[in-house]
């Protein structure tokens, strides 16, 4: 057997677990090779060392902490409760959807891999948009004159018949 | 004592049930959390963030499963996730000395001056092992369980778990001869 395959096989030596081939075998091994027999003192060591370490008691104060989880919990659960009813009540789940939708559509905008095209698309669409309203504003405008001198050329109209009027009355 | 029974009653919201179960298992878990990070002030941390996992956890848990197991799961998995998370090998771990002082009522004053000096050595060693080194080494050599307890708690195949023991305490043996300067 190698050193490799004898490393292997330590733990199980060590607690009698090998059957009694494979044991003679590793003993035999031992014997000649002073490196594997050095670790094997080795781990005899550390294991006894490791059964030797004593029990840690864990403080009064940390028993006092753990003792008080439930109270604590309870006391949070006072607090948070009437907050976490008012927000979870379903008159609000229309607007979670509704937030819900416009994240999904705003992430669209903001983590597409061609955000900027798309970003710089809306931007030029805005633009054009507004152009739209002004030049419409703008029409209004010239409309609005228009409708001016119109209604006053026929009221302009109405004023010379109601003068053809009164001249018939005289003569 | 009837542990089902217990669990219930901390379910139920009874303070002596749940003041029971810290008592059954708060010493464990303290020595698995200062075994594992060598530090009294961070065990005291891990143990109490693992009752509170418990109190949150408990209505999860199947009463048909092994509770001790189901409890050592939920610790190891608390004090290797923290572990990654904040990398503990950088702090020293406490003087085992200090410790030993601390425990006279249970170690004999004809110790040793080697027996000491190897205890302590393999106290800072397995600082020098990795979580899952430490935390197989930790359930089988210290917490004194069985094979397959240990692959019950760490959810692994039997043989793997031999393996990996076999490999710790080869490590800790070769940490041992390093700290000795390769005298063995």
């Amino acid at each position: 057997m190698t050193c490799e395959r004898i490393e292997e096989l330590l733990s199980a030596y060590l607690e009698g677990e090998l059957a009694d081939a494979e044991k003679a075998e590793v003993a035999a091994h031992l014997a000649a090779c002073p490196e594997c027999a050095g670790l094997v003192e080795l781990m005899k060591e550390t294991s006894g060392a490791m059964a030797g370490f004593p029990e840690a008691e864990p403080s009064p104060e940390l028993m006092a902490g753990l003792y008080a989880i439930p109270a604590a919990r309870r006391e949070r659960r006072r607090w948070f409760q009437p907050v976490f009813d008012y927000l979870t009540r379903p008159a609000l789940q229309p607007v979670y959807a509704a937030f819900t939708v416009l994240f999904i559509a705003l992430s669209f905008v903001l983590f597409h891999p061609e955000g900027r095209g798309i970003r710089k698309q809306i931007d030029v669409r805005l633009h054009r948009g507004i152009g739209t309203v002004e030049k419409l504003y703008a029409g209004a405008g010239t409309l609005k004159g228009e409708i001016g001198s119109l209604t006053t050329t026929v009221v302009k109209s109405f004023n010379n018949l109601d003068l053809l009027k009164s001249g018939e009355g005289k003569q | 004592m009837d542990l089902d029974a217990v669990i219930r009653e901390c379910l139920e919201g009874s303070p002596s049930a749940w003041e029971t179960l810290v008592n059954t298992f708060a010493k464990r878990i303290f020595n698995m959390a200062y075994q594992f990070s060598g530090s009294r002030q961070e065990a005291e941390d891990k143990t109490q963030e693992v009752f509170l996992k418990l109190y949150g956890a408990l209505p999860r848990y199947d009463s048909g499963k092994n509770f001790t197991a189901w409890l050592l799961t939920l610790t190891k998995n608390h004090l290797i996730d923290e572990y990654r998370r904040t990398k503990w090998e950088k702090t020293q771990r406490d003087d085992f000395d200090e410790r030993v002082l601390a425990q006279t009522a249970h170690d004999g004053p004809e110790q040793s001056l080697v027996e000491k000096e190897t205890k302590a050595l393999v106290w800072e060693g397995l600082n020098r092992l990795s979580a899952d080194m430490r935390m197989v080494i930790i359930l089988r050599d210290l917490q004194g369980k069985s094979y397959e307890e240990v692959a019950e708690i760490l959810d692994l195949p039997l043989g793997t778990v031999k393996s990996r023991v076999n490999r710790a305490r080869i490590q800790l043996a070769q940490v041992l001869k390093e700290y000795r300067g390769g005298t063995s």
